[in-house]
């Protein structure tokens, strides 16, 4: 299982290989908001403290929603298009104004 | 008055429309005396920026003013600070009319942008520190989501100390005079747009503020309601002050204020909001106050909403629904920023008990954290049930302190 850790929310949720982020926010009651789902509008923008390598790789939609932020995005993801990929270790994220 | 085009300042117009007639703006907001959509038309050396445009039905009055000014073959930018269809009701003809013209909108504004025309229109994307150039014009750009939609943005005009703001600084408050100080007095409508649009994105529009202070504003040009030309600090700190205010003093000393809102057919529900409330009143920091629906206006609903670091709501369930006032406490959080706040529910109920379920549910649309599962108990609380009550009060405290919830999924 892989630890997520929740900034904003102050929650700690062990889950399985696969789990995507959208399903976490939504089992957790996290206060992560969410708009079109799909990796067009950015709403769900999240930066992850660490563990990045743990979740599976920026698409190129993503990437090119993501620029257009603006600024540094490396540690940046849209939890819309965030899956689990390791079997251990820990995730930390933060969302909001705190991205 | 089509025939007067009014001068924001030596480059800058004013081309946007009146609406005298509106009495209800976007469902939720009341004018007295209608309102303004907001657009401007700056001139450079090298060319002009149509900075916004007004809601479909204007469409008119906004090219007559347009052409007043310019030919459309010296647009150069066409730049929407909101996608809202408001101020982007003259979009598509505009660019039909103007088809060299850049359209400049923010980063959050491309999957809006698709679905308001339905087709593809080439755009570019302005975030914070993006510049474009008039020739003697200079024009920058800064990222202010949230106010009020998550594509908003800002910019200013260096030569001329102009911020274009967007919906922020906004009035619904109709008054061709268009100045501050010239207007009557709008003072009341200014507060009750803070108070409806920007209200609930607090934390947004101090940052927004923030990006504001790298820049000396002698003018600020809304989408909404009179120009502000005669102290436009004096607006910024209006804003600046409700959007830090707390009325709860003890926030001050690091306390954290847990309200408890109740209704009760036959006091179940009552002492089950009596126990949470002293399960939650024992955990250190926390202020914990019950307030019983059936008496509580809903200015003060806002209020308490709005200062509570932690909100239970308790309902019976009556023909397998929670209450009447305690759907109208949660419908008024459209006014408040939920972010961050703990939620929790809870009930007794005779048949059916839905209730806190349904009440759960609909605090996680409005975001709020809801670790704690809903609380519902059948009829007459047991002592055994009353502690059971007691404990979700500590545990709904804890949380709203800072502890950390360890969960599985």
């Amino acid at each position: 299982m892989v630890t997520i850790f929740l900034q904003n929310d102050n929650i700690r949720v062990k889950v399985p290989v696969d789990t995507t982020l959208r399903d976490v926010a939504l089992r957790t009651g996290a206060s992560m908001e969410f708009g079109c789902r799909v990796g067009d509008c950015t709403t769900c923008v999240a930066h992850v403290r660490s563990g990045m390598e743990l979740l599976n790789t920026k698409t190129d939609k993503e990437l090119r929603a993501l620029e257009m932020l603006g600024g540094d995005v490396s540690q940046l993801r849209l939890m819309c298009q965030c899956r689990v990929l390791c079997e251990e270790g820990e995730v930390v994220i933060s969302y909001g104004l705190q991205c | 008055m089509l025939g007067a085009v009014t001068a924001i300042s030596e480059s800058v117009h004013f081309i946007g429309a009146f609406d005298p007639q509106i009495r209800t703006f976007d469902i939720i907001m009341k004018t007295a005396n209608g309102s303004s959509y907001n657009s401007y038309l700056v001139r450079g050396s090298e060319g002009v920026a149509v900075m916004d445009t007004v809601k479909k039905e204007f469409s008119g009055a906004f090219f007559k003013r347009l052409e007043l000014l310019c030919d459309y073959d010296e647009i150069k930018y066409i730049v929407l600070h909101h996608l809202e269809p408001d101020h982007s009701g003259a979009l598509i003809e505009l660019m039909a009319r103007a088809p060299q013209a850049k359209l400049i909108i923010s980063g959050r504004a491309v999957m809006m942008l698709k679905g308001l025309v339905k087709t593809d229109i080439p755009f570019e994307v302005a975030n914070t520190g993006k510049v474009i150039s008039l020739g003697d014009k200079t024009i920058e750009f800064l990222s202010t989501p949230f106010l009020h939609w998550p594509d908003t943005m800002s910019s200013y005009l260096h030569e001329e100390k102009i911020l274009f703001s967007g919906d922020v600084f906004g009035s619904h408050y109709y008054d061709e005079r268009l100045f501050d100080d010239e207007v009557g007095d709008f003072s009341y409508a200014f507060k009750y747009y803070y108070d409806h649009i920007m209200r609930p994105f607090k934390q947004y529009v101090l940052q927004a503020l923030e990006l504001y202070k790298r820049f000396d504003i002698s003018l600020i040009a809304p989408l909404h309601g009179p120009v502000l030309r005669s102290e436009p600090q004096f607006y910024i700190d209006k804003y600046a002050e409700w959007s830090s205010e707390e009325k709860f003093r003890k926030h001050q000393f690091g306390k954290k204020m847990l309200s408890v809102f109740y209704m009760s057919s036959y006091d179940n529900t009552q002492k089950m909001a009596e126990k949470i409330m002293e399960g939650a009143d024992s955990v250190e920091g926390i202020v914990a106050s019950m307030y019983d629906l059936a008496s509580l206006e809903e200015r003060n609903m806002i209020d308490l909403l709005e200062e509570s670091d932690g909100i239970i709501v308790g309902s019976p369930t009556i023909n397998g629904d929670a209450v009447k006032p305690a759907w109208d406490l949660l419908a008024c959080m459209a006014y408040l920023e939920s972010v961050g706040k703990v939620g929790a529910s809870f009930g007794s109920y005779g048949w059916t008990g839905e209730a806190p379920e349904m009440l759960h549910d609909r605090m996680r649309w409005l975001k709020f954290r809801l670790p704690v599962a809903p609380l519902k108990i059948k009829l007459i609380p047991t002592e055994a049930e009353l502690e059971s009550c007691f404990t979700f009060g500590v545990e709904v405290a804890e949380i709203t302190m800072g502890k950390i919830v360890e969960m599985e999924i």
